[in-house]
């Protein structure tokens, strides 16, 4: 009766911001970015690729309860960077390989799909 | 390869962290795949394993109106039933979700985000009637029940016939003055709203393993030791060569990393004759449909997906803006410090 919409897992409640960011007050070059419903898939492929920047000095994610649908992101990187820079990179770096991934797909699955229309 | 990941620092932006993963199929129908992805990490093939589960979009039925139910089972088990049928889902990713979609009210037909089926049996005869997903009618026959489709495709390769003992997914069984009347409306949905939109039946993938014998410490196992060596895995990872009495690796993705063959090889005094390692970063996926999509279009979906995600995330203009004046504020603090 009163059990909440199962959508409410993945649709943006209206007036909340997907990505909000908050700098950390005791610390310089770290922050905290709150991802609004997201959760393992976006945070572990996001803290990994921050992990391969060697600018990057700390970078995790936590879900902080499975019933508040965020992921949290904290990042420290050196002053050779910023965290919303390493944020950027690291999303810019996925999708591109995304990119690379989804052409090499298309090209070994044309090939299947033409040796399949050969075997016919 | 590709040097990415070398760039070392110097600050400033544009210096990639990019990786070029690699792929190679390895088998591919349309219910199954198997393939090799190289050169990426584990949180790259989770999220597309996790993608595919459940965020790579489908059709299946989500509202039901009845208009006669005089079987044995209820109305919501006989809408819970229908919701659960895979449907042919090809055009999914190009429609729209029902609650953002403008041009309609979201319960009836509509070109961008729904379809609808309806059923109408009556049995009038003293012999039970099934109800099958055959019996679910659309004037789309994109989007078919997948058995009905694949049924179809069937009989048109053997010259029309179809097989009398295969009619179908069941929804209920009807006996003499029984009837089920009613109209159902299939919407697009991701798994992560209702397991019934999930296009996959199972989306694994596993470490390739490295095994390294060593060969040197082998040669001292006599005939039986290799034997009963081999015979302590319990998946069939090893074998023996007839001609030259040699312990090779049979299967290594047979290999469950259960470790058997290790305890054994510590059990009968040869620690270290045999090294497994897990490769992390050369994974294999098994993915299997459950006709809704095939399984190649799975993946290819979830890749779209995913990219869709992360653009989402990307931190819009106004924050980054925000956060610029933010900076020389901190500077400047910094300055004072020093
Ligand atoms: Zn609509």
């Amino acid at each position: 009766m009163n059990a909440p919409d199962r959508y409410e897992r993945f649709v943006v409640p209206e007036g909340t911001k997907k990505v909000s960011y908050e700098r950390d007050t005791k610390i310089i070059n770290a922050a905290s970015f709150t991802v609004e419903r997201e959760d393992h898939t976006i945070g572990n492929i996001v803290r990994m690729q921050l992990h391969r920047d060697p600018n990057v000095l700390f970078a995790g994610y936590k879900l902080p309860h499975p019933l508040q649908y965020k992921i949290i992101v904290r990042i420290h990187t050196t002053s050779q960077s910023s965290p919303m820079q390493a944020y950027n990179q690291a999303i810019t770096d996925l999708d591109k390989e995304l990119d690379y991934l989804k052409s090499a797909f298309e090209e070994r699955i044309s090939r299947k799909l033409r040796r399949v229309d050969m075997e016919y | 390869m590709e040097g990415a990941g070398g760039g070392g620092s110097g600050g400033g932006s544009g210096v990639s962290y990019q990786r070029f993963p690699r792929v190679r199929i390895r088998e591919m129908k349309d219910e199954y795949m198997k393939f090799e992805l190289r050169d990426t990490d584990a949180s790259m093939a989770n999220a597309l394993r996790r993608v595919m589960l459940s965020e790579v979009p489908t059709i299946a039925i989500d509202l039901v109106e009845i208009e006669v139910n005089s079987s044995v089972l209820n109305d919501e088990f006989i809408a819970h039933r229908l919701g659960l049928i895979p449907l042919c889902s090809e055009r999914a990713m190009e429609m729209r979700f029902s609650r953002d979609c403008d041009a309609c009210d979201g319960d009836g037909e509509c070109p961008y985000c729904s379809i609808e089926f309806q059923l109408n049996v009556r049995c009038d005869s003293d012999q039970t009637l099934d109800v099958t997903s055959a019996d679910l009618h659309c004037h789309d026959h994109r989007f078919l029940p997948v058995d009905v489709a694949q049924r179809a495709l069937a009989a048109e390769a053997a010259g029309g016939y179809d097989a009398p003992e295969q009619r179908g997914i069941i929804i209920v069984k009807l006996r003499r003055g029984q009837e089920l009347r009613l109209r159902a409306i299939a919407r697009k949905g991701i798994g992560k709203d209702h397991a019934k939109w999930s296009p996959g039946a199972t989306v694994t993938f596993m470490y390739e393993p490295e095994i390294h014998i060593n060969e040197e410490l082998m040669e001292t196992l006599t005939h039986n030791e290799k034997l009963s060596w081999i015979e302590s895995s319990p998946t069939k990872v090893f074998d023996l060569d007839p001609k030259t009495d040699q312990v090779i690796v049979a299967d290594p993705e047979a290999y469950t990393y259960d470790e058997e063959v290790i305890k054994k090889a510590e059990a009968i005094g040869k620690p270290g004759l045999v090294e497994i390692y897990a490769r992390e970063d050369s994974f294999i996926f098994t993915v299997e449909s459950t006709g809704a999509i095939p399984a190649y279009q799975m993946v290819m979906n979830a890749i779209e997906v995913l990219k869709q995600k992360l653009d989402a995330v990307r931190l819009s203009d106004d924050i980054q803006d925000n956060d610029d004046q933010f900076g020389d504020l901190t500077r400047n603090i910094q300055g004072a410090a020093l």
